[in-house]
Order: structure tokens, then C-alpha cells, then sequence
């Protein structure tokens, strides 16, 4: 499915989030800040799922639904997310299904 | 404590006796299935008789006075209707959540509130701790219901993301347990259950890890420390007792959290699954009721010197109703079997049809209201059943999770499903319409938060290219093979509209058109419910009508319409035979679903 990447590094997918962000709060995205939770800018419990998808399509690997839940914010998420592209670089089971 | 064979005397059956004659021979598990609607409708009585303490005219009586027929809660604890809610593993009758819609469908034919008042309620609280209680928690609920008792639900909402931030009522930890206060509202039994299943905040953090569901023994707290709100008064459902509650303080042990702590979001929206493809299935039992009044009305009433039903708009706008019941118990069917068969493509296919068959059986009462003039809004004599049930529809289905609810559970999964599944992905096996069919047991482990797949859609596309091939609809075929291409061609441009969302629209603050994907794409599935039932029907013998393909061209041709398709001419014949099929059911009093049961004890 997904083209194979080079490993992300937290960085690009912190901006990618931020990206993201913005586009779902239809807010700039200097006004989206790391370490605000999800919940308090309004992306519902249900919504916040959506984003493990864009995960999904972008980088073309599976994560739990609830990720965005246990880690709430684009900091968390962005570390928890490149630690599993770190895991699954090295063990070649990147790429998705 | 109850026994399940006490419960099915095989004096009261001479029915099953007399039509095991003429009807082909069905499973030991449909039998049994049988024997507990027959016995239900037994108990019920003839709704017609006047002396009947649960026909109409003591149904009505009791919602004017807006109270629950006091004899019927003994009857239905008789009959052990909280049995249909306790896994069978805990003693009670529940294996299969499609047979739990359509035991309950019976007690919402004759009175809504009773089966939310008495039962339902109960089912929607014991869902959490079915799903993620511990043994004893298990346990103690099943005891507790089993012995006639009552549990209350106080989720409120839940799945309006808005509500859940807001959501004040905490449950926060302390020594070990936790304190409850705050206020839950319009809570039905809330004062007379004996135990409630709350949904509480126990971390004052942003988040969906921030709530918990639990499970709270009244008998157990301090009774300083919990008080009730006054009743109350209701459109519809007046008989149930929707009160509210209110904690101050109130020390619970740290064991009354189901679940995890945190988890009262996951849980809810796992758990949510079963009740969302089960309650659509109940309150299709409501409909029937409406559209067996209104057809009596047609029957009986002489107009324009001829009898109502000579009129065509009257017939036409019955056998719509009919056909939309139809449409209605396929999808529920689906659903109800889907927790079984694809528990982890449920979450979507529960919330449609939790969003659509409501609004389904809510649209056709308004349409067969027509037929009944002014007899619509009088409240007693032989029509009054009619505006009652009216009235209950929407309470019975907006209370638990209304359609803007369930919409925004589907619309954040369109997109991945569309790319994922659509046109790619394997059918639904054929075990998912089996109207009669066995089911293998509920894993509620493997409900998923989001559909991990789209069999049911795969499915319209499956029966779309059996439909180019096959000629098994006989004069039907052409009419068939139109309406399924202007299925699948929906579903190509769904699929197209859904890849092009933006992020912004698949939230909450979606513009209303996305809502409107999420309609079509209801209809779709609805669509392939329809036509996995005919294909499962085809070949039985036992099901004459639905194995017939008038009933499914029919439908399909109001989903069709309901999408704005080009409507195909249909052959001779194909209206009358769905009539025929109404009035014949309305004159041998059979219900207006797919199982077309004996109603009123007449066995």
C-alpha cells in the first residue's frame, strides 16, 4: 500500500500534527500549541479517533484507535508516534498490512 | 431464582403442535426462540378485548394516567423478561442479541413504556458490566435482575463529544474508592432500581481517559447521601418513571468502577454497539402497532362510499409503511447479528442503523397519519393506539443515543472505510441474514471502537453482480438489476465524496451535507441488509412471501426513492402482493416483520 519512507523523526511528525490540527479546528497553526490537550479544543472523543486514520493513510501503519486518547496531546503523540516508526524500521515491519 | 423449563408448560403450546404439520421443521434453537414469543403473546393477551388488563384500552387507561400497568410488571417478572437480558452463562436467556430484539419487540407492540419501563432500561445499564464488569460484578447484576430487580442507566449523551467535556458529575478518587456528586437527569427508574450504572468523571483532566463507568449498589451507600429529583412529565412514554438523581459526597468502593478507571469512554462506546443494533429492533414493534391501527382503520371505515383501503393513496401509503417495517427489521437484522458475526465491523453498522431505522419508522407513522384523518390525534376508542405509539417512538429511541449521535460516531470512519473496504474488501458471510439461523456467541471482546472493515457494503456489491448474472428474480430481474447499479453507482460516488472530506468535516462541526453521506450511506446498508435476507430466503419454503422477490423490489425501490434514484417500472402485480401480504397478516394477526409471528396468544 504505502511507498516506503525513510524513518520520521519526531519533529516532522510533530509539524505533520500541527498540520493536522489546524485543518481540523480550522485554526492557524501558530495558534495550536503542543501541549493543549485535543479534548480542550474540542475534537470529541469520536473525532479524535479520525485522527488515528490519517495516521494510518499517511505513514501506512496501524496503531490502536486509542492512541490519541492515551497520549492527548501533539507532543505525546508525536514522541509515541515516532517511537513506533523507530520500532518498526527496525524491525522491518513497517509499510503497513 | 428462574428456571427455564418451568417457564414453557408444554400444555400452552398446542399451536406449535398444530403447525409443526404444516411447517417445515426448524432448529432446536428456533423452536425454543418461538416457544418464549409465543408464550409472551400468550401472556399478553388479545389487545382487542376489552377486559384484557393488558389490551389497549387498559394500555391507554394507564398512560393517561401516566403510570405502568402495575399487574403487567408481575406478569412480565412471571414470564422472566429480565432473563432475556442476563447472559445465558449467568443463568439467564440471553445468547443471541437478535433474539433479544425480537422478545422485546413484543412487549413494544403492545406498550412502549412498559418494555422501556420495566425492561429495556434494565439492558441498557447491564450491557456495561456484561462487557466489561468483573465475575462478581456479573454476578451481582445477574442475581439482581434475575430476582426481578432493576438497574438504571445515567450515561447522558455520551457520545456528543460536548457533553462528555462538560460533563460534571464526579466520581472522584478518594481512599481508595471514590465520591461521588453531581446530578444525572431524566434517568428512567432512577429512584426505584436497586442498583444505577453511572457514567462519572473521576479525572478532572480534558480527555477521553478521564471518565468511568460504575456500577452503584444503592443498598451499599449512605442514604444521607443520595437524593432524588422530581419526576418528570413526558410527550411520550408517560408511563415510565424518568426522574433524576443526585449524589452529595458520597463514599463508593474503589471495586464499583467497571472496567478500568479511564475507560468509561471505550467501554461506553463498545458496549453502545449492542444496545444501538438491539433497540431499533424493539421499537420496530411500536410501528407495528401504529400500522395494524391504522390498516383495522382502513379496513372498517366506509368514505366516499367505498371502504378506505379501495382508495389507492391509502393502499399506496400502507403498504410504504409495510415495506419501510421491512426495510426496518432487515437492517436491524444485520445488526442485531453483526455483534455475533463481524463484532469488529459492529460499530458502524450499529450506529446507521440506530440512526436510520428510527427515522425510517418515524417518517412512515407520519405518512400512514394521513390515512387516519382526524382519528390521529383522538386518544381513546379503537384508533387511540395509534398517537400513543406515536408519541413513545421518539422517546424510546432518542433517550439512548439520538441520530445526530450516532451520525457523528459514523462520519469520522467513512473515510478509511471507503478507501480501506469499499470495493475491495470480502462480503458479509451469508450466517449475517439469517432470519432463523443459529448464531456462534457474543465475544463482546471483539467489539472494536472503529470498523475494522465494510462487509455489509462489499456485500450490495457482491449482490449487485449476482443480479447481472442471475435470473432468479424471474419477471423482477430487470427491475432488480436497475435498482442495484443505481446502488452501487451511490456507493462509487459515496466513496468518492468521503475520500475528498476535509479533516474539519469529519468531526462534530462537519457541515451538514457530510450528515447527508452519512444518510446515504445508511440507505446503502440498508439496502444490502434487503437483498442479503432475500438471497438467504430465496430457497425456503418456509417463508413463502419473503423468498418471493416483489417484497424486495418493492423495498428496495423506497430506498431507492429515499436517494433520489430513477425509479424502475415494476411488473404487475408487485404492490398488490406486498398489500395482500399486509392484509392478510392484519386479518390473521401476524406481525409486520420479517418473522411474521402469531400475535395475541391465538395459538
Amino acid at each position: 500500500m504505502a511507498v516506503p519512507q525513510p524513518t520520521r523523526t519526531e519533529a516532522e511528525f510533530r509539524d505533520w500534527l500541527i498540520n493536522r490540527l489546524s485543518l481540523y479546528l480550522r485554526r492557524p497553526e501558530d495558534e495550536i500549541d503542543l501541549r493543549v490537550p485535543f479534548a480542550e479544543y474540542g475534537l470529541d472523543s469520536v473525532a479524535a479517533l479520525s485522527l488515528f486514520g490519517d495516521i494510518e493513510d499517511e505513514y501506512g501503519f496501524y496503531l490502536e484507535p486509542t492512541v490519541v486518547w492515551d497520549y492527548p496531546t501533539i507532543a505525546g503523540l508525536a514522541r509515541f508516534v515516532a517511537s513506533q516508526a523507530a520500532q518498526r524500521a527496525a524491525t522491518g515491519t513497517g509499510g503497513g498490512e | 431464582m428462574l428456571n427455564d423449563t418451568s417457564l414453557y408448560p408444554s400444555s400452552g403450546h398446542s399451536s406449535a403442535a398444530d403447525a409443526s404439520e404444516a411447517d417445515p421443521p426448524v432448529g432446536a434453537a428456533e423452536a425454543e426462540v418461538r416457544a418464549r414469543v409465543d408464550e409472551l403473546e400468550s401472556r399478553l393477551g388479545d389487545p382487542r378485548d376489552p377486559e384484557n388488563p393488558f389490551g389497549h384500552a387498559a394500555v391507554l387507561a394507564a398512560d393517561e394516567r401516566a403510570e405502568l400497568i402495575a399487574e403487567a410488571e408481575v406478569m412480565l417478572t412471571e414470564f422472566g423478561l429480565n432473563a432475556e437480558f442476563v447472559p445465558r452463562a449467568l443463568g439467564g436467556r440471553l445468547d443471541r442479541v437478535d433474539t433479544l430484539g425480537r422478545v422485546l419487540r413484543g412487549v413494544f407492540r403492545r406498550d412502549a413504556s412498559l418494555g422501556l419501563g420495566y425492561g429495556a432500561t434494565s439492558l441498557l445499564a447491564s450491557v456495561s458490566v456484561w462487557a466489561g464488569g468483573t465475575d462478581e460484578q456479573k454476578r451481582r447484576t445477574a442475581e439482581l435482575l434475575l430476582g426481578g430487580g432493576r438497574l438504571a442507566v445515567a450515561f447522558h449523551e455520551l457520545a456528543h463529544g460536548n457533553d462528555l467535556v462538560r460533563n460534571e458529575f464526579s466520581a472522584l478518587p478518594q481512599d481508595g474508592g471514590y465520591l461521588l456528586n453531581g446530578r444525572k437527569e431524566v434517568i428512567n427508574n432512577v429512584e426505584r432500581a436497586e442498583a444505577l450504572v453511572l457514567f462519572a468523571r473521576t479525572n478532572t483532566a480534558p480527555g477521553s481517559r478521564s471518565h468511568s463507568v460504575l456500577l452503584v449498589d444503592k443498598a451499599a451507600v449512605p442514604a444521607d447521601r443520595i437524593g432524588y429529583l422530581p419526576r418528570f412529565a413526558t410527550a411520550g412514554m408517560r408511563g415510565c418513571l424518568i426522574g433524576g438523581v443526585e449524589f452529595t459526597d458520597c463514599p463508593l468502593p474503589g471495586d464499583a468502577v467497571v472496567g478500568t478507571e479511564g475507560g468509561g469512554v471505550e467501554l461506553a462506546l463498545r458496549s453502545f454497539q449492542l444496545t444501538r443494533s438491539c433497540v431499533p429492533s424493539m421499537v420496530l414493534g411500536n410501528a407495528d402497532t401504529a400500522l395494524r391501527t391504522v390498516v383495522g382503520f382502513a379496513v372498517d371505515r366506509q368514505l366516499y362510499g367505498r371502504s378506505v383501503r379501495e382508495i389507492p393513496h391509502a393502499r399506496a401509503t400502507l403498504t410504504g409503511a409495510f415495506l419501510d417495517l421491512l426495510v426496518g427489521d432487515c437492517m436491524a437484522l444485520a445488526a442485531t447479528r453483526a455483534v455475533h458475526v463481524l463484532p469488529e465491523e459492529a460499530a458502524v453498522i450499529a450506529s446507521s442503523t440506530k440512526y436510520l431505522v428510527p427515522k425510517l419508522l418515524g417518517e412512515a407513522t407520519y405518512e400512514m397519519s394521513v390515512v387516519l384523518g382526524a382519528n390521529f390525534y383522538v386518544r381513546q376508542g379503537e384508533y387511540g393506539a395509534f398517537q400513543k405509539h406515536v408519541r413513545d417512538l421518539p422517546v424510546a429511541t432518542l433517550g439512548h443515543s439520538g441520530a445526530a449521535a450516532c451520525q457523528a460516531t459514523v462520519i469520522p470512519q467513512l473515510p478509511r472505510l471507503a478507501r480501506r473496504s469499499w470495493f475491495s474488501g470480502p462480503q458479509a458471510p451469508e450466517a449475517l441474514f439469517g432470519v432463523h439461523d443459529d448464531l456462534p456467541p457474543l465475544d463482546t471482546d471483539r467489539l472494536a471502537l472503529v470498523s475494522g472493515g465494510d462487509s455489509l457494503a462489499a456485500s450490495l456489491l457482491a449482490a449487485a453482480e449476482a443480479a447481472e448474472t442471475s435470473t432468479d428474480a424471474g419477471e423482477y430481474t430487470d427491475a432488480l438489476r436497475t435498482l442495484v447499479r443505481g446502488f452501487t453507482g451511490e456507493l462509487r460516488a459515496l466513496r468518492e465524496e468521503c475520500a475528498a472530506l476535509a479533516p474539519q468535516d469529519r468531526t462534530v462541526l462537519a457541515d451538514p451535507r457530510v450528515y447527508g453521506l452519512a444518510d446515504r450511506y445508511a440507505l446503502l446498508l440498508a439496502a444490502s441488509a434487503c437483498l442479503g435476507v432475500w438471497r438467504g430466503q430465496r430457497d425456503e419454503a418456509a417463508t413463502p412471501f419473503l423468498s418471493e422477490p416483489a417484497w424486495l423490489v418493492a423495498a428496495l425501490r423506497r430506498i431507492a426513492g429515499r436517494l433520489g434514484h430513477a425509479l424502475p417500472p415494476i411488473p404487475d402485480g408487485c404492490s398488490e402482493a406486498v398489500w395482500d401480504e399486509l392484509l392478510a397478516r392484519t386479518f390473521d394477526d401476524r406481525s409486520f416483520d420479517l418473522y411474521d409471528t402469531p400475535l395475541g396468544g391465538q395459538g
